[in-house]
């Protein structure tokens, strides 16, 4: 009888954290190269005040960011994928710009917008707009025409129609992409720090890499980890919370949305 | 719309772009510091083709775009395979895989860094490794393709285990394979990109970082021009493949 997954991932994640106190302890690897555990978290608590603000000043980028992404990209998401004309013609087009790094465009964003946060509200809310498109664009089209059909032979106007049709059918679409454009509006937040910045989380990395202060960078490092896990659960935990009306009259309860992997996903 | 018809709007639309990239700065409507005009980019473009310091930076940054692609696509696609085929592996890291994807990848730069040190190898294991998870789970995907209906005849018609990977493994997962280097390409060049920015001495992305600080707009406009066209022509190129093997599908 092999053990459950879910409990094997429990073991690897406490491995993991046991190897990252041991391994430096051991003098397996020097401190430089990987500080332990404890030793990065002291160092977490001992500056708390300066990480709390950097954090302070990377939320609120995020915020912006996020609300760019997802209010651009839903709404262009929702013309290009309702209008199978603008969607012919610019679907293509979009598809083909995805192969551009978009990060190239950065050194653009801090010659506009300066260093401050604007650069990186711009920057990361581009990062994450993309998949928001595309994916809601993918959720308009994907919606089965009978449903329009029916709800107009009931005699359904155009609102009812988008508030009672298109909304509810595209919704597993565009929430899975508002979870990719959230989280890539936060790693473009963390990467445009990291390349100039004077605040926030990902300029504290940087800031204490090139002084090699390693506990430092490993308590940033540790800090985008949390964040990103919580992101990550709450997106998932609002997917679920929205969706649930889908399955809620099925034999099985609690189906996990289906993973979208559809291509859209942008590096980082 | 027909085919030709969409063609030329969309190319009434790049017109239309253009123009305005041109005369938008001309006419000082915005200023021609910040967005240089397109004819100015565009010479600038040939300028600085001929210069051997850019020569250089493609050179390295080509180097290391291959070399990492190299290291990532048959690591993560053994390891994608694995997760597919066996389910007890795929339950335990499948999850974790899709975590990965939400973790900023570039905060593990420092730690390239300090290993080995700023230069060529630096970049080429960041972005391998920024691109290795792309990899595993489109591999998966591409196994996932497979019609378990598919294998079951086959067998059933007595193909040996040879024959089932050459005869139905190969051909299904064809279009899905390509998929995934097209994607990974993606990735790659994004890591690379990041890394030469990040800390470098030399690279495409290292001119196009120090053209930004230091305010040379055409330079700058050009460099990702440069890298833009590349990225533009790899993967239209991948995906007029991925269409000429699929079309056996339909």
């Amino acid at each position: 009888m092999r053990p459950a997954p879910a409990t094997v991932r429990r073991l690897i994640f406490v491995l993991m954290l046991v190897l990252w106190e041991l391994v430096p302890r051991a003098g397996l690897l020097p401190e430089l190269f990987l500080p332990s555990l404890s030793r990065t978290l002291g160092v977490l608590m001992h500056n708390w005040a300066e990480y709390a603000h950097a954090l302070t000043v990377t939320l609120y980028e995020v915020v912006l960011a996020m609300l760019i992404a997802c209010g651009a990209g839903i709404l262009i998401g929702a013309v290009i994928g309702g209008l199978s004309r603008v969607r012919q013609l610019l679907l293509p087009v979009f598809s083909s710009l995805y192969a551009v790094p978009i990060v190239i465009l950065y050194p653009i964003f801090t010659a506009w917008l300066g260093v401050g946060s604007q650069s990186k509200i711009a920057f990361a809310g581009v990062y994450g707009f993309f998949p928001v498109m595309l994916s809601t664009a993918a959720g308009i089209q994907s919606i089965d025409q009978n449903f329009l059909v029916a709800a107009r032979s009931m005699g359904a106007s155009l609102p009812q129609q988008i508030t009672r049709v298109v909304i509810p059918a595209s919704m597993p679409t565009v929430l899975a992409g508002l979870r990719l454009g959230g989280a890539l509006a936060l790693i473009g937040v963390i990467v445009s720090e990291m390349l100039t910045a004077a605040a926030g989380i990902g300029y504290l990395v940087s800031k204490y890499r090139t002084v090699l202060d390693s506990p430092r960078v490993f308590a940033a490092i540790l800090v985008i980890l949390v964040l990103s896990v919580l992101f990550d659960a709450l997106a998932r935990w609002v997917e679920r919370r929205a969706l649930a009306w889908q399955t809620a009259g099925r034999r099985e309860p609690g189906l996990p949305v289906e993973e979208t992997y559809t291509g859209t996903t942008v590096p980082a | 719309m027909s085919r030709s018809a969409l063609i030329l709007t969309r190319l009434a639309l790049l017109a239309m772009v253009l123009a305005a990239w041109e005369w938008l700065p001309r006419w000082a409507i915005v200023n021609a510091a910040l967005l240089p005009p397109l004819s100015d980019v565009l010479a600038m473009f040939v300028t600085i083709l001929g210069r051997s310091q850019v020569q250089e930076a493609v050179a390295v940054t080509a180097g290391e775009v291959v070399l990492a692609f190299m290291f990532a696509v048959p690591i993560g696609a053994c390891v994608g395979v694995l997760v597919a085929e066996s389910e007890y592996f795929g339950q335990i890291f499948r999850p974790m895989l899709f975590y990965v994807f939400s973790i900023p990848k570039s905060i593990f730069l420092p730690m390239f860094i300090l290993v080995f040190g700023i230069g060529f190898a630096q970049k080429v294991a960041y972005a391998a490794f920024s691109t290795v998870f792309i990899v595993i789970m489109s591999a998966a995907a591409a196994v996932g393709s497979v019609k378990a209906d598919h294998v079951l005849v086959a067998r059933s018609y007595g193909a040996t285990r040879a024959q089932v990977l050459t005869r139905v493994y190969v051909p299904s997962m064809l279009p899905f394979l390509l998929e995934t280097l097209r994607i990974s390409m993606i990735f790659n060049l994004t890591g690379v990109m990041i890394a030469e920015m990040y800390a470098s001495r030399s690279g495409i992305g290292q001119l196009i970082a120090s053209w930004g600080e230091n305010f040379q707009m055409p330079q700058l406009f050009a460099g990702v021009m440069l890298l833009a066209a590349a990225a533009i022509a790899f993967n239209e190129t991948v995906r007029w493949l991925e269409a000429r093997c699929s079309t056996w599908r339909t």
